[in-house]
């Protein structure tokens, strides 16, 4: 009888306080579609700097003309390498015919050489486990001394610098996502005090005949829980709605073809997060209103 | 039932009790009478834990009141019926659920609940405005239902302040009737009136207030 005595009184608080309730909301809805913006940016620039470290490749130039007993010998070496999971060998003729492929306009200008000035090389995925920064130029160290490479090269700086840029986005989310927190506290807890002000008298009877504090808090706490998951529910709906638009725009762009992995993901967990950051919110910000009801004696 | 020792309590250095001594027994009914501001309602709030005096002790079934604790308080209301003069109804609500509230609080059964509510409404006489909204009702009908609401928990000890207070003659007449049923009964009723037609009606120990002191206590006469 009693918990859905409680949660009847709950439904008549949001009926009854209707105006601040949608004002709390909104404003919940609002806070969170900013903070979920922040999550999605920073997931998605995530994605992409994984994506593109897993695709680092090492090239390994070796000299013009080497034997064939040297590449095997690199070959060999490399295989022994722990951060080496697979290699390709490119020899120059290979190398040519390639170059002329990606670059048909500028082959015009290797035509009138005698020699194929291209040098063979053996391309080198890493294991992930060696893609950051110490461990790739530790290895381009070592495979440079090996007899018969001229030249290690591989991508790594603005991948770096994109590294960077996603840890001060995730420092920039967690401090605005602070603040966000910190206002949708505040209006709710608002929203819900307002609500016991409006009920002043009901809750001085409801002492009167031997209601505990925790007893007449109760409905106000699931008031601000139920608040906070449809402000969370609401926010989701409304990023969700921009998310999928902006992803048929970007799909229809053909700017991603053949790379589609690195277009915008929305991942179920930050559903859930929006929902569950909205609840906790909510039921955070009415417990601390109505801390006091539970202390006080009349 | 209840002892009060020496009981003082202040409100910015003027005494709204003094000193003030005497014992209510099991099944007694005793009359709180005195002018306005003679300490009567201040009495009734320090015996169910609305205010803390500033000394003394008072016990009501052996616990002591004057230290119980925030969170007994409720605990402690919930073996008294409580009335007073404004009604406190919640006056959305409709008659039956304003009487069930004390029972859900004290989390009774639905149908045990339903039973003990029907009955104390048949006996103010109000079973047949179970449904209708206690906003709606006349002041004779809302002191009723005040009363129903606070002896639906069956309690030992039944506090009322000036439950005529907002009453005409005749209704006057009718809720003192309830009160003498409800003590014949054998609750224990503490009931607070400056009205000196309920003093006479109600037939009990009379404790005169004056100034926060007790100046007279008569037994009920024989």
């Amino acid at each position: 009888m009693r918990p859905l005595y409680l949660l009847r009184e709950a439904m008549n608080n949001l009926r009854v306080n209707r105006g601040n309730v949608l004002i709390g909301i909104v404003t919940t809805a609002f806070t969170l579609v900013c903070f979920g913006v922040f999550v999605l940016l920073y997931l998605n620039l995530k994605n992409v700097t994984g994506t593109l470290q897993s695709d680092i490749e090492v090239i390994v130039y070796l000299d013009p003309g080497v034997s064939e007993q040297a590449v095997a010998l690199v070959q060999k070496r490399l295989e022994t390498e722990p951060a080496a999971v697979a290699l390709t060998f490119v020899s120059e003729e290979q190398a040519l015919r390639e170059f002329s492929e990606q670059f048909p306009e500028e082959s015009l200008l290797l035509e009138g050489m005698d020699t194929n000035p291209l040098p063979a090389s053996v391309v080198v995925n890493l294991s992930p486990r060696f893609l950051d920064t110490e461990s790739l130029s530790a290895f381009a160290e070592r495979v440079k001394q090996l007899p018969g490479v001229t030249h290690v090269a591989y991508s790594q700086d603005w991948v770096d610098t994109l590294t960077l840029v996603v840890s001060y986005f995730e420092l920039g989310a967690v401090v605005i996502g602070m603040i966000l927190a910190m206002a949708t506290v505040t209006i709710i807890a608002n929203t819900i005090r307002l609500s016991l002000h409006t009920r002043k008298e009901e809750i001085e009877i409801l002492r009167l005949i031997g209601a505990t504090g925790v007893f007449i808090a109760i409905p106000y706490v699931i008031e601000g829980t139920i608040l906070g998951a449809v402000g969370g529910g609401l926010s989701l709906v409304f990023l969700k709605g921009v998310f999928e638009f902006l992803r048929l725009e970007l799909n229809a762009s053909g700017w991603f073809v053949g790379v589609e992995h690195v277009l915008p993901v929305f991942p179920r967990q930050v559903s859930f997060l929006l929902v569950m950051t909205g609840m906790l919110l909510g039921c955070g910000s009415s417990v601390l209103s109505v801390f006091g009801l539970m202390k006080a004696r009349n | 039932m209840i002892q009060l020792f020496h009981v003082s309590k202040f409100y910015d250095r003027c005494a709204a009790l003094d000193d003030v001594s005497f014992r209510i027994d099991n099944g007694e009914c005793v009359i709180l009478t005195g002018p306005s501001g003679a300490g009567k309602t201040t009495l009734l709030k320090v015996i169910f834990g609305a205010e803390v005096p500033d000394s003394g002790q008072i016990l009501v079934q052996n616990r002591n009141v004057a230290r119980l604790r925030g969170g007994a308080v409720p605990y402690l209301r919930r073996t008294m019926g409580i009335v007073l003069q404004n009604f406190q109804l919640l006056p959305k609500k409709t008659v039956y659920e304003n009487v069930v509230l004390p029972l859900i609080i004290q989390g009774v059964k639905r149908r045990e609940a339903r039973k003990r509510v029907l009955d104390v409404l048949k006996a103010v006489g109000m079973e047949h405005k179970q449904t209708i909204r206690t906003g709606v009702l006349s002041a004779g009908e809302q002191q009723r239902i005040c009363i129903a609401r606070a002896i639906v928990n069956s309690p030992i000890l039944l506090l009322a302040d000036e439950p005529t207070g907002n009453l005409d003659a005749d209704l006057t007449i009718e809720i003192v009737e309830l009160f003498r049923r409800i003590h014949a009964e054998g609750t224990t009723i503490l009931l607070a009136t400056h009205n000196e037609r309920v003093v006479e009606q109600m037939n009990g120990r009379v404790v005169h207030l004056q100034e926060g002191r007790v100046v007279s206590d008569k037994e009920a006469p024989s």
